[in-house]
């Protein structure tokens, strides 16, 4: 068989992934009520829609980029300490991070539903030669990121020319593809060690901790794309140092380091070797070297992709052979806390939903050890702390209503149970609280040590939370009221992403005010400050009530 | 936290006229049954009749467009928590918590329906013993087989011991061993008293084997109801069994004979 039925199939085969991913009919979800027509079309276009979100993103993560190379270049003052080229090498070093971070997580998240979705082992029975079958799964795995793609490899070259001329712009070409194909990569490599060591590990005993362990390891890479933004002050007083030093151990390690060895290209073509500052005619040479084996490390990654894409989709889950408990029990508990528990137990097999835990955590320990960077008794580095708490606080909302997706996972068979809906939004509001309290706690931790405040920074989380339950249960009851009256309940990046960014807004806005009026009252005294807060994040609990728990919500 | 249920009426299941629609397309038409205490009820029909979207019109998971439901006398339409609570529900489909061990999940329904850990724990122990689950309560839900799942969602449903059974094709899927087991346990729970099971099934045999009482749907129609001999006596077919009797209910047979001779010789 020919390209052309690989393409027919794979795009039967794409038809039906969009299917599930929108309705999970196979996890037993129902039809919904009066719209039965037009169901295909309709999953094929929420998956089109999510997609270009993420392009829209990737392409605002790219212009941004662009307009901060042009702004450089018309006013040099800025970031006078960084050479011209070795700013412009750092910036897209950061772009092409954040690209591979992003395309990446969006792989984490669809490759679980491509799997589950079993969309081509329905099609394994069929009489089709095993190098057309090759192909429709390169195909399928290729249009789960087509735009994103596309708009990284095609947009990259064309700001980076506008930004530092047509031919800067050609040499940030190899640096975008090469960025596209680890992340396919990185997605496919992630995607076998979930169905492995996650999916596939037994419940009891310790296991969990291990299991999360291996998900902390798994998504410090996928931190990346939050970390980065968050160290990049950090990350250009080294480049400053490292342009004082000129050509050293530190500035070899930087130019071997991808995507460097790639972002610095664009630069050298602009501006000569010269313009990066810490290069050497060693240095030229290890530059290229690197980004040599890069490249040849893409080219593998390519032939690799192509032979193990299938084998992915069909890859049975490992369990392990060791004999059961002479015996089991089971341990009842309220229904809220239920939900909770069942919650973590699915993240900790589900890396997408253990992102959503971590990220806030993991950040918070990082804007936590950021403070030790400031000098103390800095009343920056205080406001840093409290900083981190209001992140903490605005990350534990934001990805608030990406817990509701876990519903959809029998989703039918969970509406059979006697489970009020009130008892469903008590329990993901928990978990929200506990993400915020436990990141909140680690700042604090933190913090302690170097500023020793405990009144203000405890007071500060105590009287935020109220606000961060309120923000969840906004966010929650508005879902719960969206899927009631659309019969689709699905809020995952990939099938849904609007909806999850559109309830996030006031979400974000209930969480962030009350640090926000905090820090314009504190001036009046932090003891008013706090009063304010108070209030307001009180106001903001007793608001989202009816929402969450009023008539048509539960 | 002992499971008690105070039933307003001893009638297990009441259906009254309930219709069920997708869309435009009706899938339910006015549909009236019920399964009195100690029965096991079966509904019969092909693939489409109907018979799912009824069962997930009583477990809640469609809305009926007309007609009511009444699971011991409760207004299942508007009384949805407290019906489901006396409803132990096998999907025809095994929709699971795939990240989920069937323990973990089992742990998640007991919680749920708010049973004591003493009871829920002995009833768990006794049913994964029976159906040989034991092997497999620690591992995740996506590495079982369909069998081992359905055997999950069995015990699911009986883990409460509710007084009203609701099974979608549960034998689907299952060994010899366990459909003899399932059997076996739905003679004994309606024996018990009180207790009603509808069990949905496109297999005869099971229903002769079963049910007290069946019902015959077709294209979302109560084509026949009633035991098997008032059914024979309904189409003055002294011996015939329940396939012959659904065939020409449905009016089917002979559309059958038809089918099959416009088949011809399958090795042409």
């Amino acid at each position: 068989m020919s390209w052309r039925e690989a393409l027919r199939l794979s795009n039967v085969a794409f038809t039906e992934l969009s299917l599930q991913a929108v309705y999970a009919f196979r996890q037993g979800n129902v039809l919904p009520p009066g719209r039965s027509k037009n169901l295909v079309a309709r999953s094929r276009r929420l998956v089109v829609q999510s997609k270009v979100v993420i392009s829209a993103v990737l392409a605002l993560l790219t212009l941004g980029a662009a307009a901060i190379l042009h702004l450089k270049a018309q006013s040099p003052q800025i970031f006078s300490s960084i050479p011209a080229g070795l700013f412009q090498s750092a910036i897209l070093t950061g772009l092409l991070s954040l690209d591979i971070a992003l395309l990446w997580w969006t792989g984490v998240q669809v490759i679980p539903t491509l799997i589950s979705s079993g969309v081509l082992p329905v099609l394994e029975p069929l009489p089709i030669d095993p190098r057309t079958f090759r192909r429709v799964a390169g195909i399928l795995y290729l249009r789960l990121f087509d735009f994103p793609a596309l708009t990284i490899i095609i947009l990259t070259p064309i700001a980076v020319g506008i930004a530092l001329g047509p031919l800067a712009g050609l040499a940030a070409l190899p640096g975008a593809v090469v960025a596209v194909i680890y992340a396919l990569a990185l997605s496919l490599l992630t995607g076998r060690f979930f169905l492995r060591r996650v999916q596939g590990s037994r419940g009891g005993g310790g296991r969990t901790v291990v299991r999360w362990a291996y998900l902390v390891l798994w998504l410090v890479p996928a931190f990346a794309m939050f970390g980065f933004i968050t160290a990049a002050p950090a990350f250009f007083r080294a480049l400053g140092g490292l342009a004082v030093q000129g050509p050293s151990v530190g500035s070899g390690l930087l130019v071997a380091a991808f995507p460097f060895s790639f972002a610095a290209l664009p630069a050298i073509v602009a501006g000569g070797p010269s313009s990066v500052a810490i290069l050497s005619p060693t240095l030229d040479l290890v530059l290229g070297v690197a980004a040599a084996a890069y490249l040849a490390l893409a080219a593998w990654s390519v032939v690799w992709l192509s032979r193990s894409v299938r084998t992915l989709l069909f890859l049975p889950v490992l369990t392990s052979v060791s004999p059961p408990a002479a015996t089991f029990s089971l341990r009842p508990m309220s229904r809220a806390r239920a939900v909770l528990v069942k919650d973590l137990r699915i993240a900790s097999r589900t890396p997408g939903y253990a992102f959503l835990i971590l990220l806030p955590i993991l950040d918070a320990g990082a804007l936590g050890l950021l403070t030790y960077a400031t000098p103390a008794q800095n009343p920056v580095a205080a406001s840093l702390a409290l900083g981190a708490v209001t992140t903490a606080a605005l990350l534990a909302t934001f990805f608030g209503p990406a817990f509701f997706a876990i519903e959809v996972i029998a989703y039918s068979y969970g509406r059979s149970l006697p489970l009020s809906n009130r008892s469903v939004i008590l329990g993901k509001v928990a978990l929200i609280g506990s993400m915020y309290l436990i990141a909140a706690a680690l700042i604090v931790g933190l913090t302690l040590l170097r500023f020793f405040e405990p009144f203000t920074f405890v007071a500060f989380v105590l009287v935020e939370l109220p606000a961060v339950l309120g923000a969840a249960l906004f966010e929650l009851g508005l879902l719960f009221r969206w899927a009631r009256r659309r019969g689709l309940a699905i809020t995952n990046l990939y099938a849904g992403a609007w909806v999850a960014v559109l309830v996030s807004v006031p979400g974000l806005i209930m969480a962030g005010l009350p640090p926000l009026l905090f820090d314009l009252a504190r001036s009046s005294g932090v003891g008013f400050g706090l009063e304010v807060m108070t209030l307001v994040a009180v106001v903001e609990l007793a608001i989202s009530m009816p929402v969450a728990f009023g008539r048509g919500a539960s | 936290m002992a499971t008690a249920y105070p039933a307003s009426s001893s009638v297990p299941l009441a259906l009254e006229g309930i219709s069920v629609a997708y869309g435009e397309r009706p899938a339910v038409q006015q549909l009236s049954l019920t399964v009195q205490p100690g029965e096991i009820y079966g509904l019969l029909g092909s693939n489409g009749a109907g018979k799912t979207s009824t069962i997930k019109a009583i477990v809640g998971l469609v809305r009926p467009v007309a007609g009511e439901i009444r699971v011991f006398g409760l207004d299942a339409l508007r009384d949805g928590l407290a019906t489901k609570a006396r409803i132990g529900y096998v999907p025809e489909t095994s929709m699971l918590y795939e990240a989920l061990t069937p323990r973990e999940f089992l742990e998640f329904v007991a919680s749920v329906r708010q049973m004591d850990a003493a009871t829920a724990t002995r009833r768990m122990r006794s049913y994964a013993e029976a159906f040989r689950l034991e092997a497999e309560l620690e591992e995740p839900i996506a590495t079982l087989s369909n069998g081992t799942r359905q055997k999950v969602l069995i015990i699911a449903a009986l883990l409460h011991a509710p007084p009203l059974l609701v099974l979608d094709e549960p034998l689907n899927s299952l060994d010899p061993r366990s459909v003899r087991i399932m059997k076996d346990v739905l003679l004994r729970y309606v024996a018990s008293g009180g207790r009603g099971v509808l069990f949905s099934t496109h297999t005869m045999e099971v229903a002769e084997q079963l049910c007290q009482r069946v019902g015959i749907l077709d294209r979302g129609v109560l084509r026949g109801e009633g035991s098997l001999a008032a059914l024979r006596e309904r189409v003055a077919a002294g011996d015939a069994s329940l396939e012959e009797i659904f065939l020409r209910l449905t009016e089917e047979d002979v559309g059958v004979r038809a089918a099959v001779d416009s088949l011809g010789d399958p090795s042409v």
